[in-house]
């Protein structure tokens, strides 16, 4: 970064003296301009892609489904998401007929935005449409869902830094010791119960994962091999626990205790949390 | 006594030769040579008086190996102690054939060792001769059986497959199937069948039979193979070397355990596609015997509102498969993606019946029905399609103006997901805040750092509290600080006395700091302190002499001073040095 930085001073004068700059005024400038053309890049980016969304949004409302599902697909390509495209790309694989999808995209929606009724009432719809068994979540699974992993992780922190505020307080001041003795207590008990919380979670996001069909029928099949015998049937749109991968193959549970491999390809691999 | 240390020498010199015997070894084995298609053979390495750096992971085309577990144990025999490693991998094959597994090299502590290679023949189950049955000679062997020797694409039927027990069989356990190749076909779960257990004669033996249902369904057209199945059980039969006399023997003979691999014949099935013929526009591929029923709500209803279609097919069939064909004179009407349920009244889920709920909402005040519904499927039973026909339903449509347009979409206060929503809920309009997909901040190594923040701040302030404390609870540690710092501030005023030549103010500040540092130091009053301290303190005399001296003679001229306060600047200067050089020596002594 330096040395960029001294490429671009070097116009100022010769190489000793633009070290010397370093140390001085000139160097706060400079970096103010890096910091504004990043800026402005950025604005830029998020220009485009507010026009691209435009664009898609244009391709759904004439009931071009498949144009806008590309449309937004190619928007996520670039590495960048928002609760809102994710929706919307959704809403577009459903209407182009891909439940599983559209079930993925808002599933990656909710880890987003968790409280947003709007996307957990379209993927209870598409969930409706889904035919065979799948796996559902459990009441505690969609509670803790309620917040995402960094929020957790917020909540866990902000408890836990204000209980430990709070003993360093009590030391400072033992006068008030016995005024805050309740706050700390509840602090207290609040981090450990964010605290198991986010282990869990954390546990869910990083061990477990969820597959989601996204082709119209997939055969589970009893190992990692195409030769290998087909098991039971799935169909677009069901949500498996992953067990194990292999290579291009992963290792499913369905809802009713089945297990079977399937191919990568047919399958869209979520976080659980 | 002095031949023991003779003795441990001859122990510990005959515990190394001991080690010595039990040099480090490798060695692999199966647990059994043959097996059959489907099969699965243990392959089990053995690393014997030490460890190896790494497992070899043997690889041979047509075989499949996947570790299975390890276990380690450890053994001290006369003194030296040896440890095995065992690891164990899973071989299945792929083909038959007689298949050879290479010699395996191990590292263990520098030395190189190999295994013998291995030879493992994996042979094509079959089922045993009708000859050999009816002799009465086999334990347990499978018949499988098909309905059918043609079926039509998609036609689902159930299989038997059959197990057969001798009448000596005492009890049977671990039944697996262990190979059941359906080719062309997708099978479901292969259960026993309740309540259907019974017992033939063959031969001159009687036996017990099993049967097992294998729903399948044909998903290709064509000659197709079924089987042969395997499967593998254990059987308790009464022991050849165990009590011979028969009467004693039913009573006490406990019987011993057999491992027994079965076989079927394959089946052969030919499945036909359905025909090209006769084949209605809107058939998607039902197959089976089906009726319908549907149920048309509410007929009364404005442009745009919703009608709920209720369509129930119900019959034996590929009930699973069904979907519900797109109804081209429903043209006026604006469909949605129909739900479905299916409630099957047998295991197999091949009859029962599906419900589908399609939402349909009229596009304008002309409609003044909801066209006839149709659906087809084919009847292998006498190989034609068939065309369910439910009537037009008359409906009334008002205009949109006439009452306020229904609410579909959900309100986006309302907890939309406890409504029963007809279509899924518009787009957004706005893309919102863009993020980028990160690491979460769990895994952030900067953010789990932060968190250390709370804790050094508390260990601080914990750490400040002891401290003060402890001051508080020692006032002569209290009286040393202040003193010092007394000292300390004194001593630039003195400077600053000597630089502006104030003598008297100087000797005033000089002896009142002379006699709260002595005060300190003796633990007595300041005011307490006078010259005569130096010669009668016990803790003084233990300082140096020159220090006493520098007191003794910084006292005096104090004393001297209220007499002759004048004196020039750099005389002050030097009695300032010197008391900061006795000072700082009367702090040495120890209080």
């Amino acid at each position: 970064m330096k040395a960029f930085f001294l490429k671009i001073c070097r116009r100022r004068g010769s190489e000793s003296q633009t070290k010397i700059e370093l140390e001085t005024p000139h160097v706060v400038s400079c970096w103010i301009l890096v910091l504004f053309a990043l800026a402005f890049a950025g604005n830029i980016f998020a220009a485009d892609a507010a026009g691209d969304f435009s664009a898609a949004n244009k391709f759904y409302a004439e009931g071009k489904f498949v144009d806008a599902a590309k449309a937004y697909e190619k928007i996520l390509a670039s590495g960048a998401a928002s609760p809102n495209l994710l929706f919307n790309y959704g809403n577009a694989e459903f209407k182009s007929g891909n439940l599983g999808r559209a079930i993925a995209a808002f599933r990656r929606a909710e880890l987003l935005a968790p409280r947003d009724s709007e996307i957990r009432a379209n993927l209870a719809f598409v969930r409706n449409q889904v035919q065979g068994a799948t796996v559902r979540k459990s009441f505690w699974q969609n509670w803790l869902g309620n917040l995402s992993l960094n929020e957790w992780t917020i909540f866990a922190a902000i408890a836990f830094w204000l209980t430990f505020l709070l003993l360093a307080a009590k030391q400072i001041r033992p006068a008030l010791a016995t005024k805050l003795k309740s706050a700390t207590w509840i602090f207290a008990a609040l981090t450990i119960f964010s605290g198991t919380i986010l282990g869990v979670q954390a546990a869910n996001h990083f061990s477990k994962q969820t597959a989601v069909i996204i082709s119209a029928q997939a055969t589970a099949r009893t190992g990692p091999f195409d030769e290998a015998q087909g098991a039971f049937t799935l169909h677009d749109g069901a949500e498996l626990s992953v067990l194990d991968r292999r290579d291009d193959w992963v290792q499913v549970a369905d809802g009713s205790g089945k297990t079977g491999w399937l191919p990568v390809k047919q399958v869209e691999v979520l976080p659980d949390a | 006594m002095r031949f023991i240390p003779k003795i441990w020498i001859a122990l510990a010199a005959a515990a190394l030769l001991h080690g010595a015997v039990f040099a480090a070894s490798f060695t692999a084995s199966l647990d059994r040579d043959t097996i059959m298609l489907g099969e699965q053979a243990t392959l089990s390495l053995t690393f014997e008086g030490g460890q190896s750096k790494n497992v070899p992971a043997p690889v041979v085309p047509g075989l499949e190996f996947a570790q299975i577990g390890n276990s380690q144990s450890f053994s001290i025999v006369n003194g030296a102690m040896s440890s095995t490693v065992n690891v164990s991998f899973s071989v299945t094959a792929r083909q038959a054939g007689k298949f050879t597994i290479p010699m395996l090299t191990a590292d263990m502590g520098g030395q190189r060792l190999s295994t013998a290679p291995l030879t493992l023949t994996v042979t094509t189950a079959s089922a045993p001769s009708t000859a050999a049955v009816n002799s009465g000679n086999e334990v347990a062997f499978l018949k499988f059986e098909f309905p059918k020797n043609k079926i039509f694409v998609g036609e689902p039927k159930v299989a038997r497959l059959e197990l057969y027990l001798r009448d000596d069989v005492q009890n049977f356990g671990n039944f697996q199937l262990t190979s059941s190749p359906t080719d062309g076909l997708s099978s479901g779960k292969a259960t026993e069948l309740q309540g259907m257990r019974r017992r033939v004669q063959i031969g001159s033996r009687v036996y017990t039979v099993i049967p097992i249902s294998m729903p399948l369904t044909a998903v290709r057209t064509g000659e197709l193979t079924l089987g042969p199945f395997t499967a593998s059980l254990v059987v308790v039969v009464p022991s050849q070397n165990g009590n011979r006399d028969p009467f004693f023997g039913q009573f006490f003979n406990q019987g011993e355990q057999k491992q027994v691999t079965l076989a079927s014949d394959p089946v052969n099935v030919e499945s036909l596609p359905l025909p090209a013929q006769n084949q209605p526009a809107n058939f998607t591929g039902a197959v089976g015997n089906f009726a319908m029923t549907a149920a048309v709500g509410p007929t009364n209803v404005t442009v745009g509102d919703p009608i709920t279609v209720r369509v129930q097919i119900s019959g034996s069939g590929a009930l699973d498969t069904i979907t519900l064909p797109t109804q081209d004179a429903w043209r006026d009407f604006k469909t949605y993606p129909p739900t479905s349920k299916l409630e099957p009244s047998d295991q197999f889920g091949f009859q029962g019946t599906k419900t589908f709920e399609q939402i349909v909402s009229p596009q304008n005040a002309d409609v003044h029905e909801l066209p006839a519904l149709t659906f087809s499927f084919f009847n292998p039973d006498d190989g034609k399609y068939h065309t369910l026909t439910q009537p037009a339903v008359p409906l009334v449509v008002k205009a949109a103006g006439a009452s306020p347009m229904p609410m579909i979409v959900a309100n986006k206060n309302s907890a939309a997901e406890n409504q029963t929503p007809q279509d899924i809920l518009p787009i957004k309009e706005n893309l919102g805040t863009l993020e980028t997909k990160g690491v979460p901040l769990i895994a952030q190594p900067k953010f789990l750092a932060l968190q250390s923040l709370p804790v050094l701040a508390f260990l601080a302030a914990f750490i400040w509290r002891k401290r003060a404390d402890n001051l508080a609870n020692n006032p002569r540690l209290r009286r040393q600080r202040a003193v010092a710092q007394l000292v300390s501030s004194g001593l630039s005023d003195l400077k600053k006395f000597a630089a502006e030549n104030k003598s008297e103010e100087f000797f005033a500040l000089l002896f009142r700091l002379l006699q709260e540092q002595l005060g300190e130091r003796l633990d007595c009053p300041a005011t307490a302190i006078t010259e005569n301290v130096v010669e009668e303190n016990s803790i003084l005399r233990g300082a140096s002499e020159n220090t006493r001296n520098d007191l003794r003679e910084l006292f005096q001229l104090c004393n001297q001073a209220r007499y002759a306060p004048v004196r020039g600047t750099a005389e002050l200067n030097s009695v300032a040095a010197q008391f900061e050089k006795a000072i700082g020596e009367l702090q040495e002594v120890k209080a």
